[in-house]
């Protein structure tokens, strides 16, 4: 069970990882495009390699409209989805500096405990996104530049949001088997401090 | 009781939260919905902040640097940059008494110049050096606190994480910041190189000695460090010459770096995907605690408790330094325990505009940088003090002959060096702002 939410959790961390990847490329583009667009007036007003500044002016070359709307609505869908990951290796920071006195039973419910409510935070968080995106749907909101509509990013947030809390459910529901049966089903690495 | 009762009780009900081990996100959100749901008079008018808080986080653009940097780290360790830095800084340096060490410090210090981590700076600088240095006879306790120690360099020495969210949350200047970050983080390298050098003098038997290398070597050595060289000035003199924004910095940055990786070979499959799961794992982390913090802030603000403990402070009296010092041993106190980056988020909004209220002698804006580069030198001092340092475990995770009393030992010199440098710099505000008013 565990091998396959963890499947799960690495899959979206590695999508988010390929649209992370995508926007920088996105991004980097977008500033080489802006430079030479920079340059190409320069040699034009310069008169300096003047028929060079205006091909490339005519080429059309210049930043990518909207590259600030794309990387907000990437960036936005790359959190989610490196949310589900982050539940089941449990890296999210904490501190045990106390906690590390208990005895071990102590502990394993104040894992369970907590495992539990985040489950049902990123419960009340899909869902809220989910009215959210209902809202612009409703108001047919779209972006300034791009004009494409809000909802869409709302919607691609919304897949990695509801994979986060399936994987937090699963494991708030593996927590609580541990303190009932004694027995480890999921290792955790500890909180990256 | 009235909201701004409300609004101190939370604060002790989030920290009892936090030493019960609820993850430190967790709890702020937590605790401020709670709260929220109280100043709204018991109704959950508070969760229809939910339909837009979570998303406009996430989408943030100036955030958006936070994940590129993370990543820029990864691909930087792939790309076999760390084993460049520390060969380059060891062929020069190693043949000194306790050289080895302080090439380390050196390589860390290039590292940090393009991973915004400490973990990971101390992480991968310690795989590379930690072996090297006991070939040479370093003893293991030494090693292990120079690393950790280096390793605070990774955040100081800007790309810093922590310096991009303090910019956001005290509506700053990101790229004056990484400025002013650039000298009291050299100054760090140097404090611990000296500090190595006295160490290896009170303790001989501590450090081995290295034969120098040919001159040869140590050129061809340097060649191998261009592209670090090249990616540092490229991001930070952009950002800082207004030719991109800092989230086009991290993107170019990181870009260069993964480039670099794939030259050297360095992106291949498991690596690869290795890379992107340590990114998401840290970019998680990190987004769900300023969430958290968004919405615990959103419900203090309402109580008016950070205006009104502002006012009465400013009201009190108490003489402006003293303040200073009291908030900054506060830092150094709970810097032990909690991770600096929540301890940010957590007390920023609240601390931030006590001192602002009070007279330093700075303007508006230079204040706010020099607060915000002690801060950030403070709560790191933390990662290295015993008994719960952070660096520490990482690095003693990686040299289990080593028992941590031994590096607890090594390490007082390190924390002694960080805390001359604290007094120093709130003594000489103009160290961390000399070079904004030369070139700003």
């Amino acid at each position: 069970m565990t091998r396959i939410f963890l499947r799960l959790a690495r899959l979206l961390a590695i999508l988010g990882g390929i649209v992370l990847s995508a926007l920088i490329l996105l991004t980097v583009v977008s500033v080489t495009g802006r430079g030479l667009n920079t340059l190409g007036h320069f040699l034009v007003d310069a008169g300096v390699l003047a028929g060079i500044g205006q091909a490339m002016l005519d080429a059309g070359v210049g930043p990518v409209l909207g590259d600030f709307e794309l990387v907000e609505a990437g960036v936005a869908f790359c959190i989610f989805a490196f949310l589900p990951l982050a539940q089941i290796s449990g890296a999210h920071a904490t501190v045990d500096i106390l906690t590390s006195q208990f005895p071990p039973a102590v502990n394993r419910v104040l894992t369970m405990l907590w495992e539990a409510l985040f489950a049902v935070v990123l419960i009340v968080i899909a869902w809220k996104l989910y009215e959210g995106m209902a809202g612009k749907m409703r108001y047919n909101e779209t972006t300034m530049l791009l004009q494409f509509p809000v909802w869409w990013s709302y919607g691609l947030s919304l897949i990695a949001a509801v994979v986060a809390a399936v994987v937090s459910v699963y494991v708030a529901c593996a927590r609580i088997a541990e303190v009932l049966t004694g027995r480890i089903f999921l290792h955790s690495e500890g909180g990256a401090h | 009781m009235s909201n701004f009762d409300a609004g101190l009780l939370s604060f002790v009900i989030l920290l009892v939260l936090i030493f019960l081990r609820m993850p430190i996100g967790l709890a702020m959100f937590t605790v401020g919905m709670g709260g929220l749901f109280y100043v709204n008079g018991g109704t959950v008018a508070g969760l229809a902040r939910l339909k837009s808080e979570t998303y406009s986080t996430f989408s943030s653009y100036s955030l958006s640097i936070v994940p590129m940097f993370l990543l820029m780290g990864q691909f930087a360790t792939l790309g076999g940059m760390s084993q460049a830095l520390f060969k380059a800084a060891e062929s020069w340096l190693g043949h000194l008494r306790g050289g080895v060490a302080i090439a380390a410090i050196g390589a860390c210090a290039g590292f940090g110049a393009i991973c915004g981590s400490s973990l990971a700076t101390a992480a991968t600088m310690g795989q590379v050096a930690l072996p090297e240095m006991k070939r040479y006879g370093y003893s293991g306790g030494f090693s292990s606190a120079t690393l950790a120690a280096g390793g605070t360099l990774g955040i100081l020495i800007p790309p810093s994480v922590i310096l991009v969210i303090y910019a956001i949350l005290a509506e700053q200047n990101i790229a004056k910041l990484f400025l002013a970050a650039f000298i009291p983080g050299i100054l760090a390298a140097i404090g611990y190189m000296i500090t190595i050098s006295i160490y290896v003098r009170l303790n001989p038997d501590s450090a081995g000695t290295r034969p120098p290398v040919p001159m040869a070597e140590r050129v061809r050595s340097l060649i191998d460090v261009l592209p670090v060289l090249i990616v540092f000035l490229v991001v930070v003199g952009g950002i800082y010459l207004g030719l991109f924004t800092p989230t086009e910095g991290a993107a170019v940055g990181a870009a260069g770096t993964g480039f670099i990786a794939l030259v050297n070979g360095g992106l291949r499959g498991k690596a690869w995907l290795d890379s992107f799961y340590a990114t998401a794992k840290s970019t998680a982390m990190i987004f769900f605690i300023v969430l958290g913090a968004a919405v615990y802030n959103g419900f203090l603000a309402l109580t008016q408790v950070p205006q009104e403990l502002a006012a009465w402070v400013a009201e009190s009296g108490f003489n402006p330094w003293f303040v200073l010092v009291m908030i900054l041993v506060l830092y150094l106190i709970f810097g032990c325990v909690m991770d600096s980056l929540s301890m940010i988020l957590l007390t920023i909004p609240i601390f931030f505009p006590i001192v602002s209220a009070l007279d330093y002698g700075l303007s508006a804006e230079e204040f706010a940088i020099w607060f915000g580069i002690i801060v950030l030198i403070v709560v790191e001092v933390g990662l290295i003090t015993p008994p719960v340092g952070m660096n520490l475990f990482v690095i003693n995770s990686m040299d289990r002959e080593t028992p941590i009393v031994q590096t607890y030992k090594a390490v007082i010199y390190f924390v002694t060096s960080d805390l001359l440098r604290v007094a120093l710099l709130v003594i000489f505000p103009s160290i961390s702002l000399v070079l904004l008013r030369v070139l700003g």
